[in-house]
């Protein structure tokens, strides 16, 4: 399955870190990629609210990651 | 009354009530967001049961800004700051586990090399450094006597630390957002409006020194303040982002395009004044084509997208009006109008670059990938040892009182002692800031300790808690609005509050501990502001400027040694940033600032001169007898600019004279690149012997010892 994976916590020499921290990242990092690639194209223009628009897009990719990982 | 008949009457009886107003409210949105960051913060910490809400809370009062990409920018530095501090401190704590003598000399010693980090960068880059130092202070100097606990004590900090910049960034990004983008598009236009107004403005041919001078200040302030505003904006747009590298080639064609037009502008002064008003007008009669092109109906003088193929018109303009212009001059003129027409058609060609890419930056639709530059700034390395030492010792003498008086606060003194030096160490005027900074400092802790023993006991929950603290807190962000005129207090006001509360759940009430405290940490401030007078600051200090002025200088000597690649872009961007640092700490109409402005101007007209002349060199064709005596002449420039004398002007102006008679005789060989370097020379010659420009004590001391027979 999938939450088999990412185990619960990860030793990152020899100090244990959460599993959903790297999910955590992971998911700023593909933030940061859509980001690139709405910026190039200027795609914000057409949200309401572009920084909220970004933090439900944050939210929603960290919970179906984490959920999907860990559920 | 309508809405709008009240405000009309009021504006006509109070006509300062309505910016006062918008003011306030400014003022007041950046309150409220900070202290709903802070109470977010701390109730999530408790949530979390994290051990030091305070911690996080702190990491929100000082993060906050009233605009959102400053909080994005320097929450990202925060982070670095803290994740590298954090590592530093475990790895120090491992290492000297038992010996406390050893470890408080190493800790001093990352601390102060972060400090010197902090003053040597600029921008939050260096908020991040002085992070980097006193993170692995706060990380350690807790669990110095219990080495065991470091690691809790340095996951706790880095996700105190965390929470705050998370929960503060998405407050200020999402509540009521103050953007910082419409701010560096509105100076964008600005800049590019003004510059393009004076370029028009100038075709009459004859700009006054002083007038020059003005316009050199004001395009160095705006280069610099450009690329500090991007640094920033990148973090709060992602549009913003993806035009990040356009944005910098669009300020450094700026930049170039400003140098070759003071270039051309201060060959026509001079030639003027030297007696030879006809290949002057005959230059002036050549700009005309540009300022023609810059001048389309009214509207639309400050459009790129009509300026841009105006200007490339112009550019098929000049070459046979150039000729024409040549053929009208007496054959011993025609070097002065060459030289003068390479400027102009170099002057045009880098505006049509400009304005394209400001119109294609405009239009918002991004084609293709660009040029990658940098904005390289220039960095003074003794500037910043002097603080590397200040905060060595502030920490080592702290330390060592500390050990040998076995005081049990005094980690928190030395904690408050190394915040505060490094916070410091870049500033201007630290005594100021320092004893700002502890006035609020000392009134936040005495509003904490009213709070702490007399409102805090009776409540209960965290609504009682945010009803008891709030009042007192709201006075440190409406303090930190008014930075301007108080600097510094604001921000030590909600530090002094924030610290000595040490909210915690449960909370601890303990008046011994909370005076000692609060003694041991006005002691640490003191000890900044006391080494601050043993070590004085140096940003800002006459012998700074003094070796900014020669780093200045310096650029030509780069610009005559430096390998070739990305030279251009580092010498323009560096004299930018060193004029504009030594220019802020100038008393403007002082003989210094006229001697600076004097320099820096010279600086940048011949250092571009040396490197269009050695790109000539480095393009294939020329004759190898006359790359010898150009090279000759490039490092004599070197020379006179690392040491400006008579004796080393008389050797460049020598050189490059030799340099010209070499390539017009080997014109006929090789004419096309002889032809340009002919036209550098000729410019380093006529810079040289410029009379009104920096060279000029040098130019009469020179002649006078040179041939007197002659006169």
């Amino acid at each position: 399955m999938l939450h088999d994976l990412i185990p619960n916590e990860i030793a990152l020499a020899d100090a244990l870190v959460p599993g959903l921290l790297l999910v955590f990242f992971g998911s700023l990092l593909a933030l940061w990629a859509v980001d690139t690639l709405v910026g190039r194209f200027g795609l914000y223009r057409f949200v309401w609210h572009p920084p909220l628009f970004r933090l439900a897009l944050f939210v929603c990719m960290f919970g179906a990651a984490g959920l999907l990982l860990f559920p | 009354m309508s809405p709008a008949d009240t405000s009309t009457t009021a504006a006509a009886r109070w006509p300062w009530l309505p910016a006062f107003l918008s003011e306030e409210r400014i003022a007041w949105v950046f309150v409220a967001k900070t202290v709903l960051a802070m109470y977010v913060t701390c109730w999530l910490a408790m949530l979390f049961q994290l051990e030091q809400p305070a911690t996080a809370m702190i990491t929100v009062a000082i993060v906050m800004h009233p605009q959102s990409g400053m909080v994005l920018a320097k929450s990202f530095y925060r982070a670095l700051g803290t994740f590298a501090g954090s590592l530093f401190g475990l790895v120090l704590m491992s290492l000297f586990p038992q010996q406390r003598e050893l470890f408080l000399l190493s800790l001093s010693l990352w601390v102060a090399a972060c400090a010197g980090g902090a003053t040597l960068y600029r921008n939050f880059a260096a908020y991040g450094f002085v992070l980097a130092g006193y993170t692995a202070a706060i990380v350690t100097l807790p669990a110095v006597s219990n080495p065991l606990n470091v690691f809790d004590s340095a996951v706790m900090r880095v996700s105190e630390v965390m929470l705050g910049i998370i929960v503060s960034g998405v407050v200020s990004d999402v509540i009521l957002p103050e953007r910082l983008r419409p701010l560096l598009r509105r100076s964008a236009r600005e800049h590019f409006a003004h510059f393009i107004d004076f370029a028009r403005g100038s075709t009459g041919g004859t700009i006054p020194r002083s007038e020059m001078e003005k316009a050199h200040l004001r395009f160095v302030r705006a280069a610099v303040q450009l690329e500090d505003l991007r640094s920033s904006v990148i973090f709060e747009d992602p549009e913003a982002r993806a035009r990040s590298s356009r944005m910098r080639l669009l300020n450094q064609r700026y930049m170039s395009a400003s140098t070759s037009f003071q270039s051309a502008h201060h060959l026509i002064n001079r030639l003027q004044r030297g007696g030879r008003g006809n290949v002057a007008a005959a230059l002036i009669a050549l700009y005309a084509p540009i300022g023609e092109a810059l001048s389309p109906d009214p509207v639309q003088q400050q459009d790129p997208a009509v300026l841009a193929p105006r200007l490339q018109a112009c550019e098929d303009v000049l070459p046979p009006l150039a000729a024409r212009l040549r053929a009208e001059l007496r054959a011993d003129a025609w070097l002065e109008f060459d030289t003068g027409a390479g400027l102009l058609r170099r002057f045009c060609s880098e505006m049509r670059d400009f304005t394209a890419l400001e119109a294609s930056l405009r239009e918002g639709k991004l084609k293709g990938s660009v040029e990658i530059v940098r904005f390289s700034r220039g960095n003074d390395v003794l500037g910043a040892s002097v603080s590397v030492l200040r905060t060595f010792l502030t920490m080592s003498v702290l330390s060592v009182f500390w050990l040998s008086s076995g005081w049990s606060y005094g980690s928190s003194a030395m904690l408050l002692a190394t915040i505060f030096s490094g916070l410091f160490a870049a500033s201007a005027f630290p005594m100021l800031a320092v004893t700002n900074t502890l006035a609020g400092y000392v009134a936040g802790m005495v509003g904490g300790y009213f709070v702490t023993f007399y409102a805090l006991p009776g409540g209960d929950g965290f609504a009682m808690l945010v009803v008891a603290t709030l009042p007192f807190l709201l006075i440190g962000p409406y303090l930190t609005t008014r930075n301007h005129t108080l600097p510094g207090v604001g921000a030590g006001y909600t530090l002094g509050y924030v610290y000595i509360l040490a909210l915690k759940n449960p909370m601890v009430y303990d008046p011994t501990r909370f005076l000692n405290d609060a003694i041991a940490q006005v002691v640490g401030i003191g000890m900044t502001a006391v080494f601050f007078v043993f070590v004085p600051a140096v940003t800002g200090s006459p012998w700074q400027r003094r070796r900014q002025l020669a780093q200045l200088r310096r650029q030509v000597v780069l610009a005559a040694n430096a390998p070739l690649p990305g030279l251009l872009y580092s010498f323009e961007s560096v004299n930018r940033d060193l004029v504009q640092q030594v220019v802020t700490y100038t008393r403007p109409d002082t003989d210094e600032s006229r001697s600076l402005l004097a320099w820096a101007l010279s600086v940048h007209e011949c250092g571009r001169a040396v490197i269009e002349l050695r790109q000539d060199i480095a393009r294939s064709g020329m004759p190898l007898s006359v790359i010898g005596p150009v090279q000759d002449a490039v490092h004599a420039i070197g020379a006179l600019y690392a040491q400006p004398r008579a004796e080393c002007w008389r050797r460049a102006d020598t050189a490059v004279a030799r340099a010209i008679d070499i390539t017009t005789d080997h014109l006929a060989q090789s004419p096309s690149t002889c032809q340009a370097a002919l036209t550098h020379l000729y410019l380093l010659r006529s810079a040289l012997r410029d009379d009104e420009s920096a060279m000029a004590p040098y130019i009469q001391a020179g002649q006078g010892t040179e041939s007197p027979h002659a006169a």
